[in-house]
């Protein structure tokens, strides 16, 4: 009996521990079977996935060995670039919304639990618009995350992806067409084919891509090809300027080999450290996406497709893809068969000097630059990594965000530092070299030698391209210089006066108009699509308003809400919105034309009748000793516009 | 309760008492980096310093669980009589060195560091697991051994 019960209370006694036992056994099963499983990429079938191959390891392998590079690449725009549509990466409402800003008529978006869906006018229709059908089509990726957000969605046919028919632009908070963030003719729909992305985008927006067309690309079309794009990682990610990372991560397995390189500094030797490549080198690094490029053949076009890019960092870029350098090698005779092929190829990225005018091609720019051209000592050569770097420092201050939203400048090459790090000399004499105070925006070294004459993403960009200023770029290509980017109300003639007087350079010819009007207002009223939007941009560049004054710029401004290219009005709005008492007015640069009118009308009138109208009474700004725009002039210099059709490639 | 005829009262007191001190140096060490999350010392919490975090997390953790344990031996020692028999010097060494390196270890390794390697001062880890080790192994063995 006394036996029974010892054995009755050992049983009670463990009861309790069996229980917890037993009911965390439950809750842990439970917990790992009703997590949401993410589908693995390689079951994915409606869209590009993401397959580590040909010695990819992706940057999930290089976080556990470089926490700080990760995570500071991690925070880049870099990585962001390619993302898949998800609750956390879609950025644009899609719950229920009708958007009747996109192409065509009104784009639905909606929400099924973490899927993204939008229903829109099919563009591949080709029988009678007014027969256009709809279709519903799962978003499936996107492509931007700084400025815009573009989406892609499933095509239907194998991996192939199409571009929604709206882009949302990030700082506005809304949706407008998919031309209405290029600067385009007017008339000139953009184009948009079945497979844009796994043809075009995948080449720089994706690590290590593959794009498998099944058949040559552009032997037939796309939907008669079997696509089965792949990329190693999605966005641009360590491996796209460190090479492939698989013999490094084996080799790096053996603690023995990894302390043996930390204590005697030895490289690894199996990957590739753009910066400590030559100059050249690393800027191709760089240049692999950041410059016009073609492949030479469309052989080789067909065989990137297949079997990837040859393209490895370290390599010579040069060996497998042609960089268009209209400035340095104009007489190329391949750069003329890609004219003949293309016409447009050159004017559509470069100024007619053959200086790049686009963003997202900075390579171009640096190759023309003396400093990288003409430099004979490493050293003193300049490379991207003379001013970016792609891994914030632990010694940057800095939150990551921030530094990632100054394009990856380094802590101390924000200012004139990056430039007198070679131009020491300069240090001591900066104002007697600019004849600007010191500690003003005229004797910033890239306001006149890194000026905004690129543009892209409906912004002016610094060119890349070091270059002194002078009014002759501005007579023979249209190109506004950087003098005048800041004394927006002065002359060329003005301009050219200073430049003589101070560095002995050649007055230029220059006719009547070039003399007495500001040329800020000739570049906006004669100038093409491009130098107007420059222009604009830079009436709202905060040095140039503190420079120019502000008061004038109304009238000119307005009359640019009404510019033909959409790009232009969109840069011009936010330009007037920067000026004292227009930060509230309402505009839309999409509306239709008698509407824009309308409330630019008001503007005028307004300003007219305000007190700032009579404070800059100048014929160099057209604006006469009454107040009154001069607009017999504004007529005639506004017929002598250069009306080219001008379709900027960013 | 066992007797002091072979000096295990004295190995009983000693463990305690270290144990006791031991605890204080590393819960110090805890309200140390407690105190560096409180202030956001980059020093600790940057990104860059993640190894850093981590070895003096596991300093603090395994300084703190082994002057927990040297408390325990301490008692089991007075309760037990014969835990450890004619073992007991290296026992008591062993635990004692490895409470000193394995804790040690991972502080020295996050002093300095490269990138996602501890420094050189994590060499002395794997002595001190050995050492505990070897302490472990002999208390496991005497208690499976009837008392006397």
């Amino acid at each position: 009996m006394r036996s029974v019960v010892q054995w009755s209370r050992r049983q009670l006694g463990s009861f309790p521990v069996l229980l917890l036992l037993t009911a965390s056994s439950v809750l842990g099963i439970a917990a790992l079977t009703t997590q949401p499983r993410a589908t693995p990429e390689i079951e994915i079938s409606n869209r590009p996935i993401q397959v580590p191959d040909d010695g990819f390891v992706s940057s999930t392998t290089c976080k556990t060995c470089h926490p700080n590079e990760y995570a500071t690449w991690s925070g880049s725009y870099h990585r962001t670039m390619t993302q898949v549509a998800t609750p956390d990466t879609v950025q644009a409402n899609f719950d229920d919304v009708t958007v009747s800003e996109a192409s065509g008529r009104a784009m639905h978006l909606e929400r099924r639990g973490t899927e993204f869906w939008a229903e829109f006018d099919d563009p591949g229709w080709e029988g009678p618009s007014t027969d256009r059908p709809r279709i519903m089509r799962q978003v499936v990726m996107i492509t931007g995350s700084h400025h815009q957000q573009i989406y892609w969605y499933a095509t239907g046919h194998d991996r192939s992806l199409n571009i929604l028919p709206g882009v949302f632009l990030l700082d506005d908070r809304r949706w407008v067409s998919r031309s209405a963030v290029l600067l385009h003719p007017p008339d000139q729909s953009v184009a948009t084919f079945n497979g844009h992305w796994n043809a075009i985008c995948v080449a720089c927006h994706t690590t290590a891509p593959k794009t498998k067309f099944d058949t040559p690309f552009r032997s037939e079309a796309i939907s008669q090809q079997a696509v089965d794009t792949t990329a190693a990682e999605f966005g641009i990610a360590c491996e796209a300027c460190h090479g492939p990372g698989e013999e490094h991560v084996r080799a790096n397995r053996n603690p023995v080999r990894r302390y043996l390189n930390h204590i005697t500094g030895k490289e690894d030797g199996l990957m590739i450290q753009p910066a400590l490549l030559d100059p050249q080198a690393s800027s191709q690094v760089c240049g692999q996406c950041h410059s016009v490029w073609e492949f030479y053949e469309l052989e080789d076009e067909r065989i990137a497709n297949s079997e990837g890019f040859p393209y490895r960092p370290g390599d010579e870029l040069t060996d497998t893809r042609f960089v268009a350098q209209p400035m340095g090698a104009p007489n190329s005779a391949t750069l003329r068969t890609f004219v003949e092929q293309d016409p447009d190829f050159v004017r559509g990225s470069f100024w007619s000097d053959g200086m790049v005018r686009v963003s997202g091609r900075e390579y171009n720019g640096l190759i023309d630059s003396p400093c990288f051209r003409d430099a004979t000592e490493p050293q003193e050569t300049l490379s991207c990594f003379s001013c970016h770097t792609m891994h914030k420092s632990p010694l940057d201050s800095r939150p990551i965000e921030t530094w990632a939203n100054t394009h990856q400048v380094s802590s101390n090459r924000e200012g004139n530092e990056a430039c007198l790090q070679c131009h020491e000399t300069m240090t001591p004499n900066l104002s007697q070299h600019t004849n600007h105070q010191v500690d003003s925006a005229g004797s910033a070294c890239y306001n006149c030698h890194m000026p905004y004459t690129s543009y892209g993403l409906l912004k002016a960009i610094r060119s890349h391209t070091v270059s002194s200023p002078s009014v002759d770029e501005s007579i023979t290509t249209g190109r506004p210089n950087a003098c005048n980017l800041c004394h927006l109300d002065k002359t060329l003639a003005w301009t050219g006066e200073a430049l003589n007087s101070w560095y002995g350079q050649q007055p230029p010819t220059l006719n009547e108009d070039e003399t007495l009007v500001a040329a800020s207002l000739l570049w906006m009223l004669k100038g093409d699509a491009g130098i107007r939007a420059l222009t604009a941009w830079s009436l709202g560049w905060k040095p140039a308003q503190e420079t120019s004054g502000t008061s004038w710029m109304v009238p000119h401004l307005s009359e640019l809400l009404n510019d033909p290219y959409e790009a232009v009005r969109y840069i011009a709005y936010r330009s007037l919105r920067s000026l004292p008492s227009y930060a509230e007015f309402d505009y839309d640069y999409l509306a239709q034309q008698s509407e824009r009118v309308e409330k630019v009308v008001p503007i005028l009138q307004a300003w007219r009748a305000s007190v700032v109208a009579s404070q800059r009474q100048e014929a160099e700004l057209l604006i006469d000793a009454n107040g009154n725009l001069q607009t017999d002039v504004m007529r005639r210099l506004f017929d002598l516009r250069d009306n080219r059709r001008l379709f900027l490639r960013e | 309760m066992s007797d002091n005829n072979d000096g295990t009262i004295d190995y009983a007191s000693k463990h305690i008492r270290f144990g006791w001190w031991a605890l204080l140096v590393f819960l110090t060490l805890g309200f140390i980096l407690e105190m560096m999350h409180g202030f956001k010392v980059r020093f600790y919490l940057d990104v860059a310093n993640e190894t850093r975090r981590l070895m003096w997390t596991l300093a603090h953790a395994h300084g703190t669980l082994l002057s927990v344990i040297h408390i325990v031996f301490g008692l089991c020692l007075h309760a037990q009589a014969g835990m450890a028999r004619g073992k007991l010097p290296l026992v008591s060494s062993s635990l004692v060195g490895a409470s000193i390196l394995l804790p040690g270890g991972f502080f020295l390794g996050g002093v300095m560091f490269y990138s996602g390697d501890p420094g050189l001062g994590i060499l002395v880890l794997p002595i001190g697991a050995v050492l505990l080790g070897i302490a472990v192994f002999f208390i496991a063995r005497s208690t499976a051994t009837p008392s006397q």
